[in-house]
């Protein structure tokens, strides 16, 4: 295994200087019980933990003590149970709870940068937490006060685990489909029946319990998506005498999976013996309005997933890249002369500074949303509802470019590594596995797309993508005052203007009606919407890099870092941004074939 | 039981090293600061474990630096120390460190005093011996194990080949090496309490270097490896006694 994982410079640069966290510390009074100074305490013991709880037993996750049902009980790897008594004791699991909660009231943004350390040494493992978290939330934001205390409280503390259930056989991309129903025995108290699959945590051997937060159909609601509730049904309920019993929910198996197999998904039936319960969060028929927010939270972790992922596969090619000898400068011929390092010939380190830009270009627009949560939460009236809106936009991209160009991104790491790369005695081939579920869970890229096309870019007269173009403006301007950066701030405000008119001629035909001509290329206009907003993440990054270069007296080494950062900027300028021109021309294409009435067209 | 426990600011293991002034003094210029590993992951963590362990007394770190050690100190304090002393001073020499903390110490009666083995920038491990002379108590140096029964410790110390067992009275000081405790990570709770723990700032008292450096030299770099066919003996021999001169 590569001795590095994640860059805490990296982070430290992105948190305090790109995305100014101090903005929240010292203005907001929700905040200001926080400063850098713990800030940097509490990433460094994050790093710590993750080095010593997750790094070492990432390989071993995915081959040995792989989650399996036996005999009705499902086990994981010894390790992740240590680890999560480690991960709770040090607080992570309710950093982002209000105080009055038992929580430390974290700013979402150090969160983010803390999950991206724990999940690039351990992707798999650091799901329980996660999706714990993330089901304690929603409890949090809708559940009866009697909910919040009875699970709520278990789940903050680490000792029970949560999870998310809505696909069913026949209801992924289409929840409005599912048909797992729910009957109303006593007040709030419901007969749950149905089969949930795909389950991540669905079971495990460590926890007392587990939270299920379900969606389920309450019978006689109306069809689609108005008639679906949110129930909290857990593996064992309590009984009248406050003792745990079993609540009827049967892990019936676990899936055998490309990656990240240090957490099962699992098929799980509820109420096969007639005898399962589940009490009903919030108000009835509204369970997906409510999941959207546990899901528009867990689409910003599969962000932070696919960016740490990558991060971890860049320090592996990087270091692999410096060790490695092979060939020589291609003037060289010479067979007497030693091989070189391959990092010295051009092609490896242009799959060298593609994966960074990828990586520290998805942190950056990660971070991007982050903000945004954490404005929407202390601001007030109209700026909240910039921030939120401006939130609602970057939330499938923030699901999308890290995990599509993660999977670019790992892949050219794997190629550094040469036939070794395919083989186990490297850990990029597992990254491959494990990155490649990024695009799929949470809503597959295709979804995303439809969401922000369809949805995001026209929600109320174009008003989240009038806020982002105003914020690159501001980028643009600040970069124009260095001649070095004029040139890209430039290419991005060209890049913009091409932006609004391929946006206008889509919307050409919504307006006519044309729904299915207007989202049949979503994906490829999703595709260039994100290289153009990490283009704006990388020219923010790159101003910043000189700003601290001009002004700050920087050391050898911060010479290094912020030179590196220019040097990455120009790379995804000059290499990755050209995409687009080839995106722009298919998007402006009069040509239909993807819409065939006829499939039999695709023989 | 009262604990004081020493702690230092190192620079990271990772910094790479440089002199200023004709090399007589080390440029922290950029470079990142931690804790003494020795100190924080076994003479403060030890510490803290025999306070826990007997249920009471306090654990207190003592510093002697400039204001930009807080960040320091306070990482001490979010490990889990109740309070913390900076002796306002600029760390010139092992006697004035060992002269200024023990000037504090002897007013407040500490039954052991805690330092780390050494630390990993001058690796004098000088204090420890000083401050004992000038407190007039037993120094037990290089420890690795620590028990504590009513007014006697038992200190194990790794000696060449073996383990010495040791019997001393408190008060005393102790200096602790790998063994004695393992590295906690501050939780978040800790970090946050730190910022409310009392950080005292005293005024250093007039002490003078006894020693003054001259010169820093950094390590000559390694030089490169030479293959040698194995059957070419002669070859080895001539380059062992020739090139490296070791035979
Ligand atoms: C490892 C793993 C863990 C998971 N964890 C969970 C979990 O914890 N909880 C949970 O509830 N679910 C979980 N899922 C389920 C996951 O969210 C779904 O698999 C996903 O939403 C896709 O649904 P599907 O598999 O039914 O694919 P489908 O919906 O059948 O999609 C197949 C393909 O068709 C496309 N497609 C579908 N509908 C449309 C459309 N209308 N327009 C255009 N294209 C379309 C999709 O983009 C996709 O490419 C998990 C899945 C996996 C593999």
């Amino acid at each position: 295994m590569a001795n590095k994982f994640i860059s805490l410079k990296n982070l430290k640069f992105l948190l305090y200087d790109v995305h100014n966290v101090a903005q929240f510390t010292e203005n907001y009074d929700y905040y200001k019980m926080h400063d850098l100074e713990s800030f940097d305490f509490m990433l460094e013991a994050a790093l710590q933990i993750a080095e010593k709880e997750l790094y070492p037993f990432y390989q071993d996750m995915d081959r040995n003590h792989v989650p399996e049902v036996v005999d009705g009980k499902t086990n994981t790897h010894p390790q992740i149970a240590k680890f999560l008594k480690a991960y709770t004791e040090s607080g992570w699991m309710s950093s982002h709870v209000p105080e009055k909660y038992g929580g430390m009231q974290l700013p979402g943004l150090v969160n983010l940068c803390a999950e991206m350390i724990f999940y690039a040494a351990n992707n798999g493992a650091c799901l329980f937490p996660g999706l714990t978290s993330g089901a304690a939330r929603l409890i949090m934001a809708f559940g009866s006060d009697k909910l919040k205390k009875e699970y709520m409280e278990k789940m903050i503390s680490g000792e029970w685990m949560g999870t998310m259930c809505l696909t069913e056989a026949g209801a992924g991309s289409s929840l409005s489909d599912m048909v797992t129903s729910a009957e109303e025995t006593s007040e709030g108290v419901y007969k749950i029946e149905g089969q949930k699959i795909f389950i991540s945590g669905g079971d495990n051997d460590f926890s007392e319990n587990i939270v299920h937060l379900l969606l389920a159909r309450i019978k006689g609601a109306p069809a689609g998506t108005k008639g679906i509730s949110l129930f909290v049904v857990p593996k064992f309920r309590k009984n009248e005498a406050g003792e745990l019993v079993d609540n009827d929910v049967i892990p019936a198996g676990a899936y055998h999976k490309m990656g990240q197999k240090a957490i099962p998904a699992m098929h799980l039936a509820f109420g096969d013996n007639n005898n399962c319960e589940g009490y009903l969060v919030g108000e009835a028929n509204k369970g997906l309005k409510y999941m959207f927010k546990m899901m528009n939270g867990a689409r910003i972790e599969v962000g932070v997933l696919g960016s740490a992922i990558s991060s971890a596969a860049y320090y592996a090619s990087l270091q692999y890249a410096k060790e490695r000898t092979q060939g020589r400068d291609v003037n060289n011929k010479n067979p007497e002369e030693p091989q070189v390092p391959i990092i010295e010939h051009a092609d490896v380190q242009r799959m060298l500074l593609l994966q960074k830009s990828i990586t520290e270009g998805a942190m950056s627009l990660v971070l991007e949303a982050g903000r945004a949560h954490d404005l929407s939460h202390v601001l007030e009236g109209e700026e909240k509802k910039r921030a939120s809106l401006f939130l609602d936009l970057l939330t499938p991209l923030v699901k999308v470019y890290p995990s599509e160009e993660g999977i670019r991104s790992v892949s050219n790491g794997l190629q550094i590594f040469g036939g070794y790369g395919y083989t186990e005695d490297f850990p990029l081939e597992q990254m491959a596995r494990d990155m490649r579920i990024t695009t799929l869970y949470e809503g597959t890229t295709g979804i995303q797309s439809m969401d922000l096309l369809g949805r995001k870019i026209l929600m109320e007269n174009g008003a989240a993508a009038k806020i982002l173009f105003e914020k690159v403006t501001e980028t643009i301007e600040l970069a124009n005052t260095h001649d070095e950066l004029k040139k890209y701030a430039a290419i991005l405000g060209n890049e913009m203007q091409e932006l609004q008119g391929i946006t206008m001629h889509l919307a050409g035909f919504a307006m006519k009606g044309e729904l299915k001509r207007f989202l049949a290329d979503a994906n490829l206009f999703m595709e260039y919407f994100c290289i153009i907003t990490v283009a704006w993440q990388w020219l923010k990054q790159g101003t910043i890099a000189k700003q601290k270069l001009l002004t700050a007296n920087p050391s050898p080494e911060d010479v290094t870092f912020y030179e590196s950062k220019i040097h990455t900027m120009k790379f995804f300028f000059h290499y990755e941004v050209p995409r687009g021109a080839g995106l722009k021309t298919r998007l402006m294409d009069t040509e239909m074939l993807t819409m065939c009435k006829d499939t039999a067209i695709l023989t | 039981m009262k604990l004081l426990v020493c702690v230092s600011k190192t620079p990271d293991t990772t910094t790479k090293i440089s002199f200023t002034e004709n090399d007589t003094n080390f440029n922290t210029q950029g470079v990142q600061f931690i804790m003494n590993p020795y100190d924080e992951w076994y003479a403060l963590v030890r510490a803290l474990e025999l306070k826990e362990k007997l249920g009471s007394g306090t654990v207190t770190i003592i510093n002697v630096g400039p204001a930009d050690n807080d960040t320091v100190i306070r990482k001490g304090l979010a490990i889990g120390a109740d309070d913390a002393v900076r002796i306002d001073a600029n760390p010139t020499s092992s006697h004035f460190v060992a002269k200024q903390i023990a000037e504090y110490a002897k007013a407040q009666s500490y039954d052991i005093v805690f330092l780390g083995k050494e630390t990993i920038d001058y690796n004098g491990a000088e204090v420890g011996s000083v401050m004992a002379e000038m407190l007039d108590a037993p120094f037990i140096s290089f420890a690795t194990h620590l028990e504590v029964n009513g007014n006697t410790a038992t200190i194990n110390r790794e000696v060449e080949g073996g383990t010495e067992v040791l019997e001393v009275d408190t008060p005393f000081l102790i200096s602790a090496a790998k063994g004695m405790a393992e590295q906690r990570i501050p939780n978040m709770r800790g970090i946050m309490m730190a910022k409310r723990k009392p950080l005292n700032v005293v005024p250093a008292v007039d002490s003078s270097d006894l020693v003054s450096v001259t010169k820093y030299e950094l390590p000559s770099g390694k030089t490169d490896c030479k293959y040698v066919d194995p059957e070419n003996m002669e070859e080895l021999v001539s380059l062992l006694h020739n090139e490296a001169k070791v035979i």
